[in-house]
């Protein structure tokens, strides 16, 4: 049947906007040129908690070319911004929370004099004891970075009977790892461009969540939000940090006080000191198994360090808890995760809300009871991972698209071969080490609404445009939601025009975060879509005289299944609607059927649905200097459907190079990192060969059965790596990155006797 | 050459100094004249003075190689060196690898095999790739990746861009040669 074409699901398609960044015309928001924009630079704090006495502007306002110093007094509206908790101010009132907090914020007519000025204000401190470890944060008499307290939040999660369980068991394990703050490094600064638009102000951002910026950017100024428009610039990767506001306050602010374009673009080093990191987590993780390998009990406590404000760490803080026993039944559980402030960088979102962290300690877990037991890796995983039927964490039943266990058989034989290939190469100090490392991802925001909205239009020329508030950062979300579309409507994804992530023009489609576009956004479009489509069918019918059941969609026509000479074009269709006085635009909206988590046991349904996965790694380990080198990576993911599999063997690869770099290099040390130049990251000389393995256990309420693959790309890899090293080298490492230190000093331990 | 101007040392600079200097490049086959302070950046020349923002910036110290462009036909970091370093010089940009609606071989071959997510990278993959292959010492997918490894991609598209270059470099094609 001609309903839908091949060539749209599951096929390859180009991506949207290739062309232009190809040949160097993708407009990112520091490419946008408005030759009377003033520039801005703001001034920042070099105190970890300190009261702020005073702030002397007077020698940046004599620098000529400095037009104006605005400091928090100047704030019109709300001096206060954050996704789930307005704690951070756009610009430091009574006092600073951490080393870059923002304090004043310099317009000029150069970016020279706007630095010039910046350095010429004098800000008069008066420090207050400064607090860098959680635990220590969480003492009673501790300073407060807020008012409120240092807690961030708590969640526990609570099954069964653990104490009594851990008593029964044969193995019991327990140990504690711990994992480094990251920076998101996306290769593109964060810049802005905003000026007035009569009476709008208008922001060009590079951002995942445009419509969040808009609330945000609104209430700072005291404007309602139809006042403030936001437009996604092109933008060059986010990994979670571009969900925080990054300058579209500062570039709103100046732009609307002083009627003037305004941009900011911040240098590497900015970007480096004042945006959100990876939470660095210390993870208490006891985990018993019986004899025959089936998991019993688990008592998991994890403490992290959110640092000044609060970003997206209450989503951290559930996500880890609940993701804390990965893809495996566990009958008996407590798991408490507990946040805390201190004056440390802020930790937010980055690619897997802590659950590449948590999948860390609950994969080495899993080698460390399989090697207790005498039984393979990959045998305790498959006794132990989810089916249809199981229960989760949160005591939610698993009853369709459960691929963990597809995925281990995906690998298996790959698995085989490498352990095959480690023994047969014993070379001196180089030691070779294979290593598994699964996991599983709720998509969507946890136990929460999170719905998306997006419209299709039919315009008279008979042409299909898409609008959808989803902002693409480079994982392609834009591509999969026409070719969605374009599958519904019988037409070719090229067929489809989009318009994405500008306020005026869509409506809200959520964050680009939480692996949720897909899924979400790709269900909102195919609501729209099929409304579209029954238009298209009713109407058709009526024209052509035709059994409604008869007709199909085609190459942007409607004709009789059996004759393909009746038919009627979509633009036909359009212009007899439009003489009807009928609309032609539809709305589609999804809403993911999640329940909110139960306060003390966190049970409920916080994910309609979850992606897995296994990676298998191959690493060699040189015992004399330390260094891994990853050789390959077979990664496999259940995705449900792949829309479009190069997307996501594209999404796979990059997060493979993610998990290498959390896995053996990457660290932000705070008050030391500064930029590339002290933060490694993984470059095309470090990456293994990835082979990529597409698993598809449709999900039954996914678009054409789709999930999604954005974040679970990264989190198996670091735990595969880790249990390779643990596998060359006999000798476990808890702590991330494995660097060189760390790795030796593992190489020495081992050959003590 | 590999000296970059401290921030700085542009706040500095009083009103005593020469604060302009006039050059002449030949950016993508047409002579361009500039009057740019004599511590601006190739790179800042291109973006700011040129209006060509194809060529991005991504650390501004060589760190990560978004900024390459083709200088005489040399790939080289933009952010490291001084515009007025290359009074004369042919600039090659990525604005100036496709002849009108058609692409350059990389270019092309970067679509085929997805080699970019957000595309902020990509200008400076494919110039510095232009440069590589006209090396001619990249002989392997391993030379490949060792010898690009000064371009970052953060989001991880190395394996694609490997592929894509790989291909071109079978092809026979020595790069664009202006
Ligand atoms: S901007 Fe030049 S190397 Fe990064
Ligand atoms: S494509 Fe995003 S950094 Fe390379």
């Amino acid at each position: 049947m001609g309903d839908r074409p091949a060539g749209v699901i599951g096929e390859k398609v180009e991506r949207i906007g290739s062309r232009e960044r190809l040949l160097g015309k993708a407009s990112f928001a520091a490419d946008i040129d408005l030759p009377e924009a003033v520039h801005l630079v703001a001034v920042r704090s070099e105190r970890p908690h300190a009261r702020i006495v005073g702030i002397d502007v007077s020698r940046a306002q004599h620098i000529s070319e400095c037009l104006r110093v605005f400091t928090a007094e100047d704030v019109p509206g709300r001096n206060r911004v954050g996704i789930i908790r307005k704690d951070q101010p756009l610009l430091a009132d009574d006092k600073v929370r951490c080393i870059g907090d923002p304090v004043a914020l310099v317009a000029a007519e150069t970016l020279e004099a706007a630095r010039e000025a910046a350095a010429a204000i004098r800000v008069e401190y008066e420090d207050i004891s400064a607090l860098f470890d959680p635990e220590e944060a969480l003492r009673p008499g501790a300073p407060l970075v807020h008012a409120d307290g240092n807690l961030l939040g708590r969640r526990t999660v609570k099954r069964g009977n653990p104490e009594a369980a851990f008593k029964h068991a044969d193995v019991v394990v327990e140990r504690v790892y711990t994992t480094a703050h990251l920076e998101h490094a996306y290769l593109e600064p964060d810049a802005g461009l905003g000026y007035m638009d009569g009476s709008t102000l208008v922001i060009h951002a590079s951002t995942q969540n445009p419509h969040y910026d808009q609330k945000d950017v609104a209430e700072l100024l005291g404007l309602d939000e139809g006042s403030v428009r936001i437009i996604q610039a092109a933008t060059g990767g986010g990994f979670g940090s571009k969900l925080d506001l990054n300058v579209q306050g500062f570039v709103g602010l100046a732009a609307y006080l002083l009627n003037r374009p305004a941009r900011m673009v911040y240098t590497r080093e900015e970007a480096f000191l004042c945006t959100p990191k990876r939470h660095p987590l210390t993870i208490a993780y006891k985990s018993a198994a019986n004899r025959d390998g089936r998991l019993l009990a688990a008592d998991i406590r994890v403490v992290g360090d959110t640092g000044a404000y609060a970003s997206y760490g209450p989503a951290v803080l559930n996500r880890v808890a609940l993701h804390a026993t990965g893809p495996y039944e566990l009958p008996n559980l407590f798991v408490e995760s507990v946040l805390a402030y201190t004056n440390n960088p802020t930790a937010g979102a980055m690619r897997g809300f802590g659950v590449p962290q948590i999948a860390f300690a609950h994969e080495s877990q899993m080698d460390l009871l399989a090697a207790a037991l005498g039984m393979s890796p990959l045998e305790i995983r498959l006794r132990n991972c989810y089916r249809i039927g199981s229960l989760t964490a949160s005591g939610q039943e698993l009853t369709g698209s459960v691929g963990i266990r597809a995925t281990l058989d995906a690998v298996a034989p790959q698995y085989a071969a490498a352990v095959r290939e480690r023994n047969g190469t014993v070379s001196g100090h180089i030691r070779r080490g294979v290593g598994i490392g699964s996991m599983m991802y709720g998509i969507g925001n946890t136990g929460q609404q999170n719905p998306a909205t997006a419209h299709l239009e039919l315009t008279l020329d008979g042409g299909v445009v898409l609008y959808s508030g989803a902002a693409d950062v480079g994982q392609g979300s834009s591509t999969v939601l026409a070719q969605i579309a374009a599958a519904e409507l019988g037409l070719q994804p090229e067929a489809i025009r989009t318009v994405i992530a500008d306020t005026l023009l869509t409506t809200s489609a959520g964050a680009t975060s939480a692996s949720r576009q897909t899924y979400i956004s790709g269900n909102a479009v195919l609501d729209a879509a099929r409304k579209l489509k029954e238009v298209l069918l009713t109407e058709a019918a009526d024209m052509l005289k035709f059994d409604r059941a008869k007709v199909i969609l085609e190459h942007g026509s409607v004709r009789a299944v059996r004759d393909a000479d009746r038919s009627v074009s979509f633009a036909e269709i359009a212009r007899r609607c439009h003489k009807l006085g009928m609309p032609l635009k539809w709305q589609g909206f999804f809403d993911p059927d999640t329940t909110p988590l139960d306060l003390e046991t966190g049970q409920g349904v916080p994910y309609a649905t979850y992606a897995f996965a296994t990676h298998v790694a191959e690493v060699s380990v040189d015992t004399l200097t330390g260094e891994v080198r990853c050789l390959r990576v077979v990664a496999a993911h259940d995705v449900g459907k792949a829309v479009n599999p190069q997307g996501v063997h594209g999404q796979i690869c990059g997060g493979v190079a993610m998990g290498i770099g959390f896995a053996l290099m990457e660290e932000f040390v705070p008050g030391q990192t500064e930029s590339l130049k002290d933060y490694h990251i993984p470059s095309a000389a470090d990456m293994p060969e990835v082979i990529p393995i597409i698993v598809e256990d449709p999900e039954p309420t996914g678009p054409f059965g789709a999930k999604g693959v954005g974040e679970p790309a990264l989190v198996p890899t670091a735990p595969a790596i880790l249990n390779a090293i643990a596998d060359a080298l006999g000798v476990r490492i808890y702590d991330l990155p494995a660097g060189l230190e760390r790795v030796l000093q593992a190489a020495l331990s081992a050959r003590k006797p | 050459m590999n000296s970059k101007p401290k921030a700085d040392a542009a706040t500095k600079a009083t009103v005593s100094l020469p604060t302009k200097n006039g050059i002449t490049l030949k950016v993508n086959g047409a002579v361009k004249q500039i009057e740019i302070a004599p511590w601006t950046t190739l790179l800042d020349a291109l973006r700011e003075h040129l209006g060509l923002t194809g060529t991005k910036k991504g650390c501004d110290h060589g760190q990560c190689g978004a900024c390459t462009v083709l200088v005489n036909g040399k790939r080289i970091t933009s952010c490291l060196t001084l515009a007025i370093m290359h009074d004369g010089a042919e600039v090659t940009t990525i604005e100036g690898l496709a002849e009108g609606e058609v692409l350059h071989p990389l270019q092309k071959a970067f679509v085929e095999h997805d080699a970019f997510q957000c595309g902020y990278c990509t200008p400076g993959q494919i110039c510095s790739a232009v440069g590589l292959l006209r090396e001619g010492k990249a002989k392997s997918p391993e030379d490949i990746r060792e010898l690009m490894s000064g371009n970052i991609c953060r989001c991880g598209a190395y394996a694609n861009i490997v592929a894509a270059i790989e291909q071109v470099s079978r092809m026979g094609e020595r790069g664009d040669e202006e």
